[in-house]
């Protein structure tokens, strides 16, 4: 077999504080080859964006590994390297734009700060801001612009440093409905296009069958993983699948699971 | 509409003002208020154009004060506050001290900085800088520590180094409450100043003050205690100007 993109290996995160530790994922394992869609589905709380929060080092493990293309890229207390971090791009539920940027410059901040320089990087920008439609918002303060256009800032600052991996946490949460219908199909349009490996996210079941070829899904108390769902969903997807008795069996399937995990929690 | 206000915001002032010299005067002159007790608003503005000559040295000399122990203040209190919140053991080494400088009033280390440095300059300078400082190391460190996690994420998601991750975020994210700091330096260094001129030499217009007051020429006193006034103004101006220059954005 192909080595994954990304493995977990029996991974465990324990947050201590003052009064308790929080175990917040138990011995999670999973594999995600290149250029798949998967996305993590469960409740809030389940350690869904602790585990992505290791993957991208902004916390460390406490027990296991986590490898990327066959490299072990969690060192305990250690920072993660550059040269690994500049895999990955980071989509964060908030837009998180810095205000005193403009959002061409929020777009090039990883470039900056992974000093990217040359003609080519300030070209892919453009091309970028192009691509979401906010050519014409370049010079614009965060704060003038709209939530959906936001997040498309935040999704595009992401892939200016080209990373094959994307990790996106419940990026398109906080949007209206519409809005984020929108997104999802944008989303899978840049997928396509790009092939990069992409791990979403999300509580939205729908959203989840949706966009992806496999679901993870999470449980409470602790955090752990309790099934794994293959979606096999011809691609390309469209909205209109939503009604198909295949995308319907899938959901309710899903729900099955999530329901499981909330009569645990009562009992 | 939106010009009418702004007519408004910028009559009003001046009518107040108007209106609370117009009364003082009347006041006065009704009341045939002798001058040593208090002097008419029109004497005062007399004498602040007519003995401006004298003034002039000691207006320069409380000047250059405020303002160079104020620059001074900034780099050391966000120095210090940048340090403080980035390492847990130079907080816990400093913090006592810092409590210390802002706790004690000042007027009790003038005579001791009187005699290790002075009547000179550089002792006032000193003075406005300890004093100074403080506040803006304090409100530099509530911005420094209410840097939103998410931001502090996002640096690290690349991997930025802390000199990046300060002057591309953590600095901006902490400049409003960087600026609160800077404003009530401003008055602490004014009131400082004014308090060392008080106490040691006799130049400066703390010293003016004290000097008139003792001939019971207050209406010199009062030109001197309104030029004392328009230095506060000057750094208010300065500061509201920088500030708008500095923080073009909205958060
Ligand atoms: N920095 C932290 N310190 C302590 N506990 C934390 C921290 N981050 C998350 N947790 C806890 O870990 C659990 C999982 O949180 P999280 O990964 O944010 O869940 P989700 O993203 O699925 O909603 C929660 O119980 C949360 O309170
Ligand atoms: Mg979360």
């Amino acid at each position: 077999m192909q080595e994954p993109k990304i493995k977990f290996d029996h991974v465990t995160k324990v947050f201590q504080t003052r009064s308790q530790s929080i175990l917040a994922v138990k011995d999670y394992s999973m594999e995600i080859a290149a250029g798949e869609f998967v996305s993590i589905l469960g409740p809030s709380g389940c350690g869904k964006s602790t585990l992505i929060r290791m993957l991208d080092g902004i916390i460390d493990t406490t027990e296991g590994d986590i490898f990327i293309d066959g490299q072990k890229v969690n060192y305990a207390k250690k920072k993660m390297p550059q040269s690994i971090l500049r895999k990955m791009g980071f989509i964060f539920q908030q837009p998180n734009m810095l205000p005193w940027f403009t959002v061409r410059e929020n777009i090039a901040l990883p470039l900056r700060v992974f000093d990217l320089k040359g003609p080519e990087w300030e070209k892919r920008v453009d091309e970028l801001l192009e691509l979401v439609g906010l050519t014409e918002y370049a010079k614009a303060y965060p704060a003038e612009i709209s939530g959906g256009m936001l997040q498309r800032a935040g999704v595009i600052r992401a892939m200016v440093h080209d990373p094959e991996i994307l990790l996106m946490d419940e990026p398109f949460g906080a949007l209206d409905e519409l809005t984020r219908e929108q997104m999802n199909m944008e989303l899978l349009d840049i997928w396509t296009r790009t092939k990069k490996t992409i791990i979403f996210i999300t509580h939205n079941i729908e959203e989840a069958v949706l966009l992806s070829s496999r679901v993870y899904v999470m449980g409470t108390h602790p955090g752990r993983l309790v099934e794994i769902v293959d979606l096999d969903l011809p691609r390309p997807r469209t909205l209109s699948m939503i009604t198909q008795p295949k995308f319907i069996q899938y959901r309710e399937k899903l729900e099955g699971c999530i329901g499981e995990i909330d009569l645990s929690k009562i009992k | 509409m939106k010009k009418k206000n702004k007519l408004i915001s910028f009559l009003a002032p001046v009518v107040s003002f108007l209106l609370i010299f117009s009364l003082w005067e009347i006041a006065c002159t009704v009341n045939e208020v002798p001058t040593w007790f208090l002097p008419k608003p029109t004497e005062i503005f007399r004498s602040m154009v007519v003995d401006f000559p004298e003034f002039w040295p000691h207006i320069l000399v409380t000047f250059e004060v405020v303002l160079m122990g104020f620059l001074i203040a900034i780099p050391v209190g966000l120095l210090l506050a940048s340090l403080v919140t980035s390492f847990p053991l130079v907080n816990a080494a400093l913090s006592p001290y810092i409590t210390f400088l802002v706790t004690t009033p000042l007027i009790s280390l003038i005579p001791l900085l009187m005699l290790m440095m002075g009547f000179g300059l550089n002792m006032r300078i000193t003075t406005v800088v300890i004093q100074s400082f403080a506040v803006i190391n304090m409100n530099a460190c509530t911005g420094f520590n209410n840097v939103p996690t998410i931001r502090r994420e996002l640096m690290q998601s690349m991997g930025a180094d802390p000199i990046k991750t300060y002057l591309k975020m953590t600095l901006p994210s902490a400049a409003s409450d960087i600026f609160t700091g800077v404003r009530l330096a401003a008055i602490f260094a004014t009131t400082t100043c004014i308090s060392v001129e008080y106490n040691a030499g006799n130049t400066g217009l703390g010293s003016q003050i004290i000097k008139y007051s003792q001939y019971l020429k207050t209406t010199q006193s009062f030109a001197c205690i309104f030029y004392v006034t328009i230095i506060g103004l000057i750094m208010y101006g300065l500061i509201s100007f920088a500030q708008k220059k500095i923080i073009s954005w909205k958060e």
